[in-house]
């Protein structure tokens, strides 16, 4: 079968759109199907799932390039497989964006070109965060008072430390 | 509130008076957000599901904006009345026939929907007439900010808001532009826009955003990436080509005006014409019509009609609004009958009926 768009690559991606109850296929190759995004959006009319689609894609590239060494992983949480997610390019719950951390930065990369959120920080995240930091400067500190032994000091550090894990864990 | 109550206004998103109306129909900001620990709606079982949506329900209504908007159970609406909504764009058409416990709570005014376990937990819409992107989002962002008070939101400090796809996750904010651009698509130029707007990380779709037509010659502009931009950036970029989209369908209209005058009119009067006279008209048509309708109002060529009549008439005609009126299920050729009344009516007495 040829493709649609340019009539002589073989058509290897199809597409069905459903509207008004009329099925209507369209079949393209994959250069037409990759480079011509926005034609093939107005040629349809359509752009049904286009995202996923992409993702598909994306993914099934990603495939073929890393191998199977992460096959197995399986969030604890929600029991999403990898494998699942690579066939789905849905995650299961929010543990699965740390869980599969490093294909989660590749596939980013490809999608938005940037793997770091520079937006709106929610109020109760940036007061945990500030608590965080706070707690890693300390904990450094502490290591170095002990290392030049200054007892008394690393005493009132730790003191401080406490008083902000527990209110820490009173918030919780 | 109600669905009648709904169906006796139109929302202000449809007024006609924003920014840039001619061209510009409405602005539209969603956010994607999820509860911290739960399960996505991609993995939550039927108990999980309706749990999320009780709880969900009820921190919205508690919430500081709660007390303004009305919330509707998805799962027992007839499907007329889903139609209804997605028709008015105040949910979307995979919430309207998605599956199990879901729902949306509305304000009076029709510019904020929250969606509550559509794709992901939260989808936060905002809806505004004309080019006003920033109000939309300033409007939003407080909204957003109020839920935040009662809902823990799954966030990452490198990922930014969690979502369900890939696609949305970081800011979780798709922004769109609804234009309306007959004379790039009847000189064959929209192939352009599509070009430019492509290169700077845009995408193009039909009236109802995702996986619909582009009838009636209305575009939608929206970003593509959610992530590694802040809100305004994102905000931005849309801003930064719109202007010159305006630009190009005036430039478009005018040429038009000025060359073959005599035969924009004539299309223009046919199509009024027609609108006024049919006794049986489909869908498909109503919008071609309304379309070179709408764009000879803005020309001036119609002086007896007023744009927000043809606003409203876009989405008065659709099957679920035209079987709310009749209060009836009507089958397709039933329809066609009672759009054409339905139009008669308006266009021969603009102050019947609703307006």
């Amino acid at each position: 079968m040829q493709c649609e768009v340019c009539k002589s690559a073989p058509a290897s991606v199809h597409l069905t759109d459903v509207s008004n109850n009329q099925k209507k296929e369209i079949h393209l190759c994959e250069n037409c199907a990759r480079d011509k995004g926005a034609t093939i959006k107005s040629y349809l009319n359509k752009d049904t799932n286009f995202p996923e689609f992409k993702t598909a894609q994306l993914m099934a590239a990603e495939f073929s390039e890393s191998g199977g060494e992460d096959e197995g992983l399986v969030c604890p949480t929600c029991g999403l497989s990898y494998r699942k997610f690579r066939s789905t390019g849905k995650f299961g719950c929010p543990d699965d964006y740390n869980l599969f951390t490093k294909q989660v930065v590749q596939l980013l990369e490809k999608i938005h070109h940037k793997v770091q959120h520079t937006g709106k920080v929610p109020g109760r995240a940036s007061s945990q965060m500030a608590v965080k930091k706070e707690l890693n400067q300390l904990r450094e500190e502490l290591k170095n008072a002990i290392e030049r032994e200054e007892y008394e000091k690393a005493a009132q550090i730790r003191d401080q430390i406490y008083t902000l894990e527990g209110r820490r864990d009173k918030r919780k | 509130m109600d669905l009648d109550h709904l169906q006796n206004q139109i929302g202000e998103w449809l007024c006609g008076l924003g920014p840039e109306a001619d061209i510009v129909i409405s602005s539209r900001i969603r956010l994607a957000r999820n509860a911290a620990g739960f399960a996505f709606l991609s993995r939550a079982n039927p108990k999980e599901r309706s749990n999320l949506e009780k709880l969900l329900r009820e921190k919205i209504l508690d919430s500081e904006i709660g007390k303004t908007l009305s919330y509707f159970s998805l799962a027992e609406m007839p499907p007329v009345d889903r139609q209804f909504l997605v028709e008015r764009h105040l949910i979307s058409r995979e919430h309207a026939f998605g599956k199990g416990p879901r729902g949306v709570a509305l304000s009076p005014q029709e510019n904020l929907s929250i969606m509550v376990n559509e794709e992901d937990h939260l989808r936060i819409q905002g809806l505004r007439s004309g080019l006003q992107l920033r109000t939309t989002w300033n409007e939003i962002n407080r909204v957003d900010s109020w839920l935040e008070e009662k809902i823990d939101y799954a966030y990452h400090p490198q990922f930014g808001y969690l979502t369900v796809c890939p696609t949305n996750v970081g800011t979780g904010l798709r922004a769109s532009v609804m234009l309306h651009l007959p004379a790039l698509v009847m000189t064959g130029q929209i192939e352009k826009v599509f070009q430019a707007v492509s290169k700077i990380n845009l995408a193009v779709r039909g009236l109802y955003g995702e996986g619909t037509k582009a009838s009636g010659d209305f575009y939608q502009i929206s970003n593509q990436p959610t992530l590694g931009k802040s809100e305004e950036e994102i905000i931005q970029n849309i801003e930064s080509v719109i202007p010159q989209i305006i630009k190009f369908e005036r430039t478009v209209r005018e040429t038009l005006f000025d060359n073959k005058r005599e035969v924009i009119e004539d299309k223009a009067c046919r199509a009024y014409g027609m609108l006024k006279s049919a006794r049986i008209i489909n869908s498909e048509e109503t919008m071609d019509l309304l379309s070179v309708v709408r764009m000879g109002v803005n020309l001036g060529l119609i002086p007896d009609l007023k744009v927000h009549t043809i606003n409203e008439l876009f989405i008065l005609t659709q099957p679920a609004h035209l079987q709310k009126l009749e209060r009836t299920e009507l089958s397709s050729s039933e329809r066609d009958i009672t759009r054409a009344t339905f139009i008669r009516n308006r266009l021969h007495n603009p102050r019947n009926g609703n307006s």
